[in-house]
């Protein structure tokens, strides 16, 4: 049991930096390095399950799998986001990009 | 009842914490995206402590080529300082901070809140794991494996087309 | 044999072959036989100042050399060199092997970066894209070879070429990564990031002393790592008649090991944009062919 809450608690610590990090920075990609770092306490959090719940359900590890996969399309279709505002408006700092806001 | 899975768990534990506070407390941007790697293997050491090893192996593998990418971008638009320069990278950090304390807060008042019912003590061994999760793939979750492949070739189209650099001249 | 002396033998077998891979690269390099130059050189790497530069990055100047080599001796210690006698046998041993060399771009990377100098950034960005492109071909080829044993432990995919070595099997996969190997170990012709023409040194430009020293030790210990990779996974491992199973392995190491200095010798070195597009281009789609192949002749 002890096991289970101390991954889950690192797991808790994780998210909130990773959330802290992807709502207080100007920054593209460090708002994207937030993200992962939440996605990496989800997988913490998946594995945790998988092994102390129930370690004969395999579609969990499947869900890490389908969760890397994720954090791998957020890194290549953010790169191409940046890639994007770097060409037509030469940086990537977020405060500056309000085109948008009605 | 103290054991070396739980030291081991609390060890890599704090180091994934600390490096990922790290990430958004220097400067630089290369020490950025390899403090974010270092959190990652940490991450990946984690699963190796609770005994998934292929995922423990392939999250190491993965997380060491993206982050390295990452690394390469942050240097392309950012104009890295190397830890001389100070950059003000911040806006509504009051809000962030308690944001992400109140959500830590919520989250580790539920997981010790919850009734988790009895811990598992009987697992598959490594190579078992590695047969059973093939199984899994290619029996019952093929579709949505097969999805997250599609998935990807969507996203490579995607980031391309993304990327693309837009021409305005209109001669052909 | 007991254990503990098998393992002694392996450990001094190593050793050994570490500085007679260093005088081959002497040889490859120089065209003539030194046996006792790389001692000389090992004394004066030892000895030397520790030049460091100016605004140097102090975190990774420490770390990248420590990094560089602990990777090598974690993929050595996967490595089985006889029957029985592997440090750790891990049942995700195939998949490690590639995950250990990635953080060898890695280090490369932290290097280039923390001397705050120009050849080694460049030397460092090129390895970034030379050891990215490279490891598909080897994760490919690593997976043809999974397939035929249907396991990850090393030594089933040792004892899985029983009747017949990879080489014969899936020569598709040997010669890719056989080449792999040599982009990964940045050896000639594909030694872009420290490429002493153009870069002049490139990632090692600016370190002397310890850490120069680590780094080529842990060059010479990762070419000796890939071709005993090469042998256990292509070339039969422990396989051959009479001598006990160790000596065979060492003895296909270093003919290995040999052959890809021969390549180096004779091989001019590939423009960046080339060795990107032959990667890209021909080798992650002739990779796959090759699992499409295995995986044929296996249902057959």
């Amino acid at each position: 049991m002890e096991l289970l809450i101390t991954a889950l608690i690192i797991a808790a610590v994780l998210f909130g930096i990773g959330l802290y990090g992807a709502l207080s920075q100007t920054n593209l990609v460090m708002i994207m390095m937030g993200i992962e770092l939440m996605l990496g306490a989800a997988m913490i959090n998946l594995v945790a399950f998988w092994r102390f719940l129930h370690p004969d359900a395999f579609s969990l590890q499947m869900f890490v799998l389908v969760a890397m996969t994720v954090m791998a399309l957020e890194g290549a279709v953010g790169f191409a986001i940046a890639t994007q505002r770097f060409r037509t408006s030469g940086t990537v700092e977020m405060e500056e990009s309000a085109e948008l806001k009605g | 009842m103290i054991s070396v899975q739980l030291i081991l768990l609390i060890i890599f534990g704090l180091a994934a914490i600390w490096f990922g506070w790290r990430v958004f407390m220097t400067s630089s941007m290369v020490r950025s995206a390899l403090s974010l790697l270092a959190s990652m293997v940490a991450i990946g050491i984690l699963f190796l402590v609770m005994e998934a090893e292929f995922l423990g192996v392939l999250q190491i593998m993965m997380m060491g080529t993206e982050m390295s990418i990452m690394a390469i971008f942050m240097m392309m638009y950012m104009m890295d300082p190397g830890g001389l320069g100070q950059m003000d990278m911040y806006h509504q950090k009051n809000i962030s901070i308690a944001a992400g304390v109140i959500v830590t807060v919520f989250i580790v008042g539920a997981a010790l809140a919850a009734d988790w019912g009895t811990i598992a003590t009987q697992f598959p061994g490594p190579h078992e794991q590695n047969r059973l999760l093939g199984m899994e793939i290619l029996k019952r979750s093929m579709m949505i494996f097969e999805t997250a492949g599609v998935t990807i070739l969507t996203g490579m189209i995607a980031s391309i087309t993304v990327a693309l650099s837009i021409k305005n001249s209109v001669e052909k | 044999m007991t254990p503990f002396l098998s393992g002694f033998m392996i450990t001094l077998l190593f050793v050994g072959g570490v500085y007679f891979v260093a005088v081959l690269e002497r040889c490859s390099m120089t065209g003539n036989v030194s046996w006792s130059g790389p001692a000389r050189s090992f004394l004066l790497l030892f000895a030397q100042e520790e030049i460091k530069t100016r605004k140097h990055d102090k975190v990774f100047f420490e770390t990248a050399p420590i990094l560089f080599i602990g990777v090598i001796l974690l993929t050595i210690s996967i490595l089985p060199f006889s029957r029985g006698s592997v440090v750790i046998d891990l049942g995700t041993g195939a998949l490690f092997i590639n995950a250990a060399l990635v953080y060898i771009m890695v280090a490369l990377l932290m290097a280039g970066w923390a001397v705050n100098g120009v050849y080694a950034m460049v030397g460092g960005w090129r390895a970034l894209a030379q050891l990215i492109a490279y490891s598909m071909p080897v994760v490919m080829a690593l997976t043809a070879t999974v397939m035929r044993a249907e396991s990850m432990f090393l030594t089933d995919i040792v004892e899985s070429q029983q009747s017949l070595w990879n080489i014969l099997y899936q020569p598709v996969g040997f010669i890719l990564f056989y080449i792999s190997a040599l982009a990964i170990a940045f050896l000639p012709p594909f030694d872009l990031p420290v490429a002493e023409g153009e870069l002049a040194g490139g990632v090692w430009a600016d370190l002397t002393g310890a850490r120069k020293l680590l780094f080529r030790l842990g060059r010479l210990a990762l070419v000796l790592t890939l071709s005993v990779a090469v042998v256990v996974l292509y070339l039969g491992g422990w396989m051959g008649p009479w001598l006990p199973g160790f000596v065979w392995t060492f003895l296909k190491t270093l003919l290995v090991a040999a052959s890809f200095f021969a390549v180096g010798h004779f091989i001019p070195r590939i423009r960046h944009d080339h060795l990107l597009e032959y990667n890209w281009k021909y080798g992650v789609p002739l990779a796959l062919y090759n699992i499409f192949q295995v995986g044929v002749v296996l249902l057959l």
